[in-house]
C-alpha cells in the first residue's frame, strides 16, 4: 500500500548491487565522491559508512529518509550518543541532507559477524510474532523512514533495542518503545542474532 | 485527522510518503502530446463573478462552488426526470496514477484541475482538450500522512492558486500555466504541508495546513494574491488558554471521561506544548463577506492518541472558529470535543446557510459534518451549537478512552464524516452528508515529540477484521436535525456531495460507481463505473447552454480504494 515506484526501483537497485558487491571484498570502493564532512564521521564509520566497530553502526545502505532524520534528531538532542554528538551538533540542514544522501548511495558490506544458529532461529521466530516486517518490509531492508537493520552490527542492534525498551532511546515516535516493550533479555539477544545475520 | 488500519501501515505509509525527492519539474506537455492553445473565452476572473458564484450556473469558480460552501449547483437542466440519460462527454487522463481528491475549477469552459504531487492541468471543459501542464518542483523533504493528494486550486485575476505538499503557496498564470510567485508557507521539516484547496476573497488567497499527525502548531493565513506577500496568521493554538474551559462533556452532552485534577497538575508543570499540540486545517474556509468573517474548523490535537502530555481542552482544536477577514484576528469559536483523544476532530469543510433557530425564526449558521456523525448547527454570530443531528453511523461505548490494550469504540477514527465537504439544498433545508462506518479499537502508547518528520500518533488505531465496514450518504433536516433519509454504501465513503437545483444529489464511492439520487427521497436514479475510485467532489458547469457534472475517479491512499488518474464529464445527449 502507498509505495512509490521510484522508492522500490532504489532499494531493488541498492539490494542486488549489495548482493553482487558482498563476496568479493571487504573494503568497497565509494560510490561518487564524499561531501567533505563525510570525512569527520569516517574516523569511527568509515568513509563509505561500513563500520568495522561493533559499537558503531553500519551507515551504507541505510535509507536516506532515516539517516537523514537521526542526524536532524542528534543535532537537536532528540537522540543522544556521547561519541557521535559533537561532529553532528554543528551540521547545517544541507549538510544532513548531503550526508544522508552520501551514506545511503554506499554499498553494505557483511560484517562478518558469526551467528548462533539456534539464537537465530527463535530471533526469526520472534520478529515473526512481533511482526517487525511489517514497517522494516520482508528481511529488515528498511524503508524510509523505517531503517534498514538486516546485517546491521549485532552489538550495536542489541544496544538499541535495550535502549528502547528502558526508554533511553525515544525519539522513535513511540513505535519502537512500544514494540520493545514486551521483549525478554533472551528475545533481545536473539533478534539482535536474526538481523545482523541476514544481508 | 488521520486515520489507517493499523500504526504498522501508518508508520510505514507516513514513511514513504515523506521520503519523496522529486526531481526537477517545470510546465510542459509530454512529448507525445501538442498543446492546444489556450481558450480565448478566458477572461480574468473579479471579485463580482467570485462573489456571485453561488448564483452563477456557467461556472464553478470555488472548490467548494461558493464563498457559503454549499456546492449546490444552480442550474437545472440535469434533474430528477431526465439524470437517467446521462452519458459520459469525454475522460480526461492525467498523467499520475494516485489518489485524486481535486474538485476541478471551471471558468469559462476552461477546467483546472490537479493531480497527487501538486501537477495542475488546464483543460478545454467541453472537449478535454489539454492546454498545459503544471509539474510542481517538489523540495527535496515533504511530511504527510494521508496521501500526496491535492483538492484543487483557486481562482482570480488571471491567477491559479495552489497549496503544495512541501508546504508552499504557488501562484500559476492561468493562461500558461508559467510561476507567478511562489511563497514558503511552513517549514516541511517540522511536518507542515498543504493538500487543501486555498480560497481567493478580496485581494487574499486564504489557507491553512495539514500536519496534525506531525506536532505542528496549525494555522489560517492571508496572502496578497498579487506577490505573495504574508498578510496575516492566525494561530489555532493560542499563545495562552489552551486549556479553555476544562469541558467535562462534549457538544452533544456526554460526559468524556477526563481526569480534570490530573490535567491541571500536568498544567502546572508543563504549558509549553502549545507548540506543538497541532490543530490543522484541512478543508478551504467558509467566508461572509456582509460580516467580513472567514469559518473554518480545526483538526486534531498532537498527539492523536495520548493525551497525558497536553493537558487542558486544547483549544481551538476540534472546533469551528470564526476570525476577521482582514486582520484574521479571533471572533468566536466553538469547542466540539474537549481534549479529544480519538483523533474524531473537525475536518469537512464549514457550509454558510440558514436553518430554523431555537425560537423556530431562520437564522443564518455555520454548519459542520463532524466524524462523530452529526452535522452541527451553530449560530453564525455567536458560534453557539443551536442544535446537532441525530447520529448518522453507529455510536457505541462513547467516550471510552484509549488503553493500552486497545479499546473499541464507534465511530472508528475515520468517522462519520472525513474530510468529505458535504451539500446543501437551501430549497429543502437537507444538507447531504458522505459517513463512514469503520470499526475500530483505541490504542494509546506514550511517545514524547519526535521532531516534527516522524508521524506521531501516541498509540494506534486498529480496525477490526471481523467487523464490517460500510458508507452512508445522509441526507438531514437542517430545521430538525433528524435524518430525512440515508443510502447505505458497500464501503466506507469519502470524497465529498454535489447538490444541484435540478434536485438531484451526486456521490462517488470507492468501488467506482458515481450515481446521482433524488434529493428528497434518496431514491437513486442513475450511475457510471468510472473503474477507479470515485473519492473527490463532483462539480457543476455549463458551456455554451449545456449542463456538465463532472468527477475525478483516481482512487483514495487512505482508505486504499483503486487508484485512476482520470476526471470524467458527463452530459445529457
Ligand atoms: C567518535 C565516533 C563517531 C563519530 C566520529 C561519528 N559517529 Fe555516528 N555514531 C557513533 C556511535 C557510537 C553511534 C551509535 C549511537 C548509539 O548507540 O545510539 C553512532 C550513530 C550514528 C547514526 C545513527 C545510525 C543508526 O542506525 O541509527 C548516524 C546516522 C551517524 N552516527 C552518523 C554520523 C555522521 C554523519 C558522522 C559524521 C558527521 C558521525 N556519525 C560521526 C559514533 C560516531
Ligand atoms: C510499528 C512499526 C515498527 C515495528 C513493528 C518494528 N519497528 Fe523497529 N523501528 C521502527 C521505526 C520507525 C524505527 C526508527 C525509529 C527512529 O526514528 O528513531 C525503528 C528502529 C529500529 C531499530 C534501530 C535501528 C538503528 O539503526 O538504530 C531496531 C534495531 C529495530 N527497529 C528493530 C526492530 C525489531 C527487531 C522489530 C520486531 C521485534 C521491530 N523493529 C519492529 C518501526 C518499527
Amino acid at each position: 500500500m502507498n509505495s512509490r515506484i521510484s522508492h522500490h526501483a532504489r532499494l531493488t537497485v541498492l539490494l542486488a548491487l549489495s548482493a553482487l558487491a558482498a563476496p568479493v571484498s571487504a573494503q568497497p570502493a565509494p560510490v561518487g565522491t564524499p561531501p567533505e564532512k563525510a570525512q569527520a564521521c569516517a574516523a569511527c564509520h568509515t568513509i563509505t559508512g561500513n563500520s568495522t566497530n561493533p559499537a558503531y553502526p553500519v551507515l551504507a545502505g541505510q535509507t536516506f529518509r532515516y539517516l537523514y532524520l537521526q542526524l536532524q534528531d542528534f543535532k537537536a538532542g532528540r537522540r543522544y550518543h556521547p561519541s557521535t554528538d559533537p561532529s553532528v551538533a554543528t551540521l547545517s540542514s544541507d549538510d544532513i541532507l548531503a550526508l544522508a544522501q552520501w551514506f545511503s548511495a554506499q554499498k553494505p558490506e557483511p560484517t562478518g559477524f558469526m551467528p548462533d544458529p539456534v539464537k537465530v532461529a527463535a530471533g526469526r521466530k520472534k520478529a515473526d510474532e512481533v511482526l517487525c516486517a511489517m514497517c522494516h518490509h520482508g528481511g529488515f531492508t528498511g524503508q524510509n523512514e523505517v531503517p534498514r537493520v538486516a546485517g546491521q552490527h549485532y552489538a550495536y542492534v542489541k544496544k538499541q533495542l535495550e535502549d528502547f525498551r528502558a526508554k533511553r532511546r525515544t525519539n522513535d515516535a513511540g513505535n519502537m518503545t512500544s514494540v520493545a516493550s514486551t521483549l525478554t533479555d533472551a528475545d533481545i539477544d536473539n533478534l539482535a542474532q536474526y538481523v545482523a545475520n541476514l544481508n | 485527522m488521520f486515520n489507517r488500519r493499523t500504526i504498522l501501515m501508518a508508520a510505514v505509509a507516513g514513511g514513504i510518503a515523506m521520503s519523496s525527492q522529486a526531481g526537477a519539474q517545470e510546465v510542459g506537455m509530454s512529448s507525445t502530446t501538442t498543446a492546444t492553445p489556450m481558450a480565448s473565452s478566458l477572461v480574468p476572473v473579479t471579485d463580482a463573478m467570485l462573489r456571485g458564484a453561488g448564483t452563477d450556473a456557467k461556472n464553478w469558480l470555488h472548490s467548494n462552488g461558493s464563498y457559503a460552501q454549499t456546492r449546490y449547483y444552480p442550474g437545472a437542466q440535469i434533474n430528477t426526470r431526465n439524470v437517467g440519460k446521462l452519458k459520459p462527454a469525454f475522460v480526461f487522463q492525467t498523467d499520475m496514477l494516485e489518489s485524486m481528491e481535486t474538485a476541478p475549477i471551471v471558468v469559462d469552459g476552461v477546467m483546472f484541475l490537479t493531480t497527487s504531487y501538486n501537477h495542475v492541468f488546464a483543460i478545454n471543459a467541453v472537449t478535454g482538450e489539454e492546454y498545459w501542464e503544471y509539474k510542481h518542483k517538489m523540495g527535496p523533504i515533504t511530511t504527510y500522512c494521508c496521501g500526496p493528494n491535492n483538492r484543487g486550486v483557486a481562482v482570480a485575476g488571471g491567477r491559479v492558486f495552489m497549496g503544495t505538499l512541501d508546504a508552499k503557496l504557488v501562484a500559476l498564470d492561468a493562461r500558461t500555466g508559467k510561476v507567478d510567485w511562489e511563497a514558503q508557507i511552513a517549514d516541511p521539516d517540522k511536518g507542515y504541508s498543504e493538500t487543501m484547496a486555498p480560497v481567493a476573497v478580496d485581494g487574499k488567497v486564504l489557507i491553512g495546513t495539514n500536519g496534525g499527525e506531525y506536532g505542528i502548531r496549525g494555522f489560517v493565513k492571508a496572502y496578497d494574491q498579487n506577490d505573495g506577500k504574508l498578510l496575516w496568521t492566525f494561530n489555532t493554538i493560542p499563545d495562552k488558554g489552551q486549556e479553555g474551559v476544562w469541558a467535562t462533556k462534549d457538544a452533544t452532552g456526554r460526559d468524556m471521561h477526563r481526569d480534570i485534577d490530573a490535567e491541571k497538575a500536568a498544567l502546572a508543570k508543563d504549558s509549553s506544548f502549545y507548540q506543538t499540540l497541532g490543530g490543522g486545517v484541512w478543508m478551504a474556509p467558509a467566508v461572509d463577506l456582509k460580516t467580513r468573517t472567514v469559518y473554518f474548523v480545526v483538526g486534531n490535537p498532537s498527539p492523536d492518541l495520548y493525551g497525558a502530555i497536553r493537558p487542558g481542552d486544547n483549544l481551538y482544536t476540534d472546533s469551528m472558529v470564526a476570525v476577521d477577514l482582514d486582520h484574521g484576528t479571533y471572533k468566536w469559536h466553538y469547542q466540539y470535543i474537549a481534549h479529544d483523544v480519538w483523533d474524531l476532530d473537525a475536518v469537512s469543510a464549514v457550509i454558510l446557510t440558514e436553518a430554523k433557530g431555537v425560537n423556530g425564526k431562520m437564522v443564518e449558521v455555520a454548519i459542520h459534518g463532524g466524524k462523530t456523525g452529526h452535522v452541527y448547527v451553530n449560530d453564525r454570530a455567536t458560534g453557539k451549537l443551536i442544535r446537532f443531528s441525530e447520529a448518522m453511523i453507529p455510536q457505541e461505548n462513547m467516550w471510552t478512552l484509549p488503553t493500552a490494550q486497545g479499546a473499541r469504540m464507534l465511530p472508528g477514527a475515520n468517522g462519520g464524516v472525513e474530510w468529505s465537504p458535504m451539500a446543501v439544498n437551501p430549497k429543502l433545508h437537507m444538507v447531504y452528508a458522505a459517513n463512514l462506518h469503520q470499526p475500530m479499537t483505541y490504542q494509546v502508547e506514550a511517545a514524547a515529540y519526535p521532531g516534527g518528520s516522524k508521524l506521531w500518533l501516541g498509540g494506534s488505531f486498529k480496525t477490526i477484521a471481523s467487523e464490517q465496514q460500510w458508507g452512508r450518504l445522509v441526507a438531514v433536516n437542517l430545521d430538525s436535525g433528524k435524518i430525512a433519509w440515508g443510502v447505505k454504501t458497500p464501503q466506507p465513503l469519502i470524497g465529498g456531495v454535489l447538490a444541484t437545483a435540478g434536485d438531484l444529489v451526486f456521490n462517488g464511492e470507492g468501488n467506482g460507481w458515481f450515481k446521482a439520487y433524488d434529493a428528497r427521497s434518496g431514491k437513486e436514479l442513475w450511475k457510471y463505473s468510472c473503474g477507479a475510485g470515485v473519492n473527490a467532489p463532483a462539480v457543476s458547469y455549463m458551456v455554451n447552454g449545456k449542463q456538465y457534472v463532472a468527477v475525478a475517479a483516481g482512487g483514495n491512499n487512505q482508505i486504499d480504494f483503486k487508484r485512476g488518474n482520470s476526471v470524467f464529464v458527463f452530459a445529457l445527449p
